[in-house]
């Protein structure tokens, strides 16, 4: 179809025939308010706050909804547009209780936006001052129900995006409530605490316990990085004030994710509990000791020296690092987390463009790892109608999306079904990659996708490390740990059998007591580098705050220098 | 609350078919038991592939539904303006008091859930009290006597 032509308060612009008049405004630049719409959801028309007059057409239309048509000519600032927004503003703040003074969204808020931009100084109509309740049942972010005006965009975004379809409605016109499945507190739901609905929330309604009342729009500055807890390395804005991350929120405009993270990118670090490593840490009489960089790096270089040693690098360190690691220290290097599976990974895009979607033995709403890449799966299910199969004997987080679930063992039952497909995706982890080999030979069609093991595993491949670790028996230990939480046994075993030990790490946990020196190690949020993901595109890491802290890599090169 | 036999529920759902409208689904289950079972929900939605708060959205936005299990027979009296100034008031008192409940609420028997409604359109004929359906028109105490004896009637001469 051609493109139409149409007025908007003066500008013509010429857009597609399928846009809404939101859209050919956007196109203007003509700025048009909005509290349910969204660019990355469907447009529903339950707020009408964007209102606009269409000429020959009887009465104000949502600009969000309404499809534009060749020759229309729209106002957006006539008298009766700001009356309607007006009175539409009055009725939402007459429906519940909304205090500004004491919500912590106070200064970011959509809702007190436009009520200063209207001019609201007063409550038109009386109110209710309806009793409702807050949910706080949730770990990391609580429901206020007084601050909320059903937009619905929470519930849009649980359904469209993340494909979770926690959230609905209960009731129906004042009555109306936000819920979670059949009404029951939010934390007992089958919400998986994602935070989507609270980065969507136009109001105060969703609270984010870490970041609440700690700083305006105004006051916090947005830092775009990247999440290198696993190998999808999401898009993310790292909330920044006073040299402090507060919040991080998903980056609307990124790949993979596309403003998608889960609960381990929003919430992971900024709760983590285990204790940082500050300060160089060195074992004298069996406990770890304050000491000062000089006698540390000495101390391990001193260690690492008297005998063979190796160095294990986790996949949460950079790329930078990891290329420092191999320059700089003697000694095989091996990857913490495990290889990497596979070279020829397809971009996790194709989730969405599938039509048949193979998980093979492998949990992706689990752990650390790859949550943000079961919701594509999920929402493909849900709304594609995509088939999932489960090869699985255990129970997994997408069950309840799954078509069929058949134990591994059963592999050809998934191939005969797969052979039909016109493109099916074989999704697969370190743990599963015989599986996923064994199916892929005899499915020419199909693509796959495994998952590296740890958020770096591709860029230490790129340098060079690509041996998973393996105890050969070395009597001295250089583990360069990052946030490494989840270390192999195995590992584990090896370093406590070591003569020497030396890590550099974010958290004393695990280390404490297989280590004879800590070296202190950025988190994500402090680190400048790059990584790639396990779809093999390379993201640049930025750091949201300073320290004073060396980095990385200037910690290997002086260690390096040592040796 | 009565046992719910998960059987019944699927038969039910099987007789309707995994694209059949939710509603007469809902509607046939909330015939049977009076009110909609949780465990009928979670049936439906797994049998449907819609989420639990979808259902459950369903379920509270119509009127029709319950989730709370309803008496065999449902009185209701209209509270409209018409019929209020006719006196539904003390028609809806004195079926309170002949009940022994309150609008909105179920008798200890099962036996009649009484509710209010504002207008049904019919405001010649009020006040109003509609019982399973059946409209009676320009109710007074004594007219509501005879209705229940009536209905009562008819129960026993069902058992």
């Amino acid at each position: 179809m051609p493109d139409v032509q149409v007025t908007i308060d003066g500008h013509q612009v010429s857009v597609p025939a399928n846009s809404t008049v939101l859209d050919a405004a956007k196109v203007a630049g003509i700025d048009i308010p909005e509290l349910c719409a969204h660019d990355a959801l469907k447009p529903i028309g339950a707020c009408r706050m964007c209102l606009v007059e269409v000429e020959k057409q009887r009465v104000l239309h949502p600009a969000c909804t309404f499809p534009v048509s060749e020759g229309m000519v729209v106002h957006t600032a006539s008298d009766a547009v700001l009356g309607a927004r007006r009175f539409v503003l009055q009725l939402l703040f007459s429906e519940r209780n909304h205090f500004c003074m004491y919500c912590q969204t106070s200064g970011s808020c959509t809702l007190q936006d436009l009520a200063y931009e209207h001019g609201l100084t007063h409550w038109e109509f009386d109110r209710a001052f309806p009793k409702m309740p807050v949910d706080a049942s949730r770990q990391f972010f609580v429901m206020d129900h007084n601050r909320c005006i059903l937009c619905r965009r929470c519930i849009r975004a649980c359904d469209e995006l993340v494909g979770n379809r926690t959230l609905g409605l209960k009731n129906r016109g004042a009555d109306t409530m936000v819920i979670a499945d059949m009404d029951i507190p939010f934390g007992d739901s089958s919400c998986i605490s994602c935070g989507t609905c609270m980065q969507m929330c136009p109001t105060g309604a969703l609270m984010d316990r870490a970041s609440a009342y700690m700083g305006a729009t105004d006051e916090i500055t947005r830092v775009p990085s990247r999440c290198s807890l696993c190998s999808v390395g999401c898009g993310v804005e790292l909330i920044v004030r006073g040299n402090r991350v507060i919040r991080v929120e998903g980056d609307w405009d990124a790949e993979p994710n596309k403003g998608l993270i889960c609960e381990v990118g929003r919430f992971g670090l900024l709760h983590e509990r285990r204790q940082r490593v500050r300060k160089p840490l060195v074992k004298a009489d069996g406990a770890l000791a304050d000491a000062d960089w000089d006698d540390a790096l000495q101390k391990a270089a001193e260690g690492l020296k008297s005998a063979e040693s190796a160095v294990v690098v986790s996949g949460f360190s950079s790329t930078e690092a990891a290329q420092a690691a191999v320059n700089q220290l003697p000694g095989k290097k091996m990857a913490l987390g495990g290889a990497l599976v596979n070279g020829d990974n397809a971009p996790l895009s194709v989730l969405d463009e599938t039509d048949l979607i193979i998980v093979a033995d492998v949990d992706l709403t689990e752990g650390y790892n790859y949550r943000m890449a079961s919701f594509p799966i999920k929402r493909s299910a849900r709304h594609r109608g995509v088939r999932v199969i489960l090869l699985d004997d255990e129970p997994n987080g997408l069950d309840a999306w799954a078509r069929y679930k058949w134990s591994p063992d059963e592999a050809e039952r998934a191939v005969e079904l797969a052979q039909h497909a016109e493109m099916p995706v074989i999704v697969y982890d370190q743990h599963s990659a015989a599986l996923a080999q064994e199916l892929a030979a005899q499915l020419p069609k199909a693509k796959t996708i495994g998952f590296a093991p740890e958020g770096n595993t591709a860029g230490l491949a790129e340098v060079g490390i690509s041996e998973p670790f393996a105890n050969d028996g070395f009597s001295a230990y250089y583990v360069i740990a990052g946030e490494a939480a989840e270390v192999p046994q195995e590992l584990m075993d090896a370093l406590a059998k070591a003569d020497f030990v030396a890590v550099q790490a974010s958290y004393r946990e695990p280390w404490e007591d297989v280590a004879d020196v800590i070296l202190p190690s950025p988190v994500m949020f402090e680190k400048d580098g790059s990584l790639v993901n396990t779809e093999g595109r390379s993201f640049e890491l930025k750091a949201g705050v300073t320290t004073r802290r060396p980095s990385e890599v200037e910690v290997i090169e002086r260690l390096g220098a040592l040796l | 609350m009565i046992d719910v036999d998960p059987r019944e529920i699927i038969e039910i759902i099987g007789r309707n078919g995994a694209d059949a409208p939710l509603i007469s689904v809902l509607e046939e289950i909330q015939t049977k038991y009076r009110y909609l079972p949780r465990e009928a929900m979670i049936l439906v939605s797994e049998a449907f592939g819609l989420p639990l708060s979808q259902i459950y959205s369903v379920a509270t936005f119509y009127n029709a539904f319950s989730l709370e299990r309803r008496g065999r027979h449902e009185a209701c009296v209209c509270v409209g303006t018409a019929c209020h100034v006719r006196g539904a008031k003390r028609v809806l008192s004195h079926l309170e008091e002949k009940l022994g409940i309150k609008a909105g609420e179920t008798t200890p028997d099962w036996n009649y859930t009484l509710d209010t409604v504002h207008c049904l359109g019919a405001c010649a004929l009020g006040p109003i009290v509609v019982v399973d359906g059946e409209y009676s028109g320009q109710m007074h105490a004594k007219k509501v006597d005879e209705l229940l004896a009536r209905i009562e009637q008819a129960d026993e001469g069902e058992a």
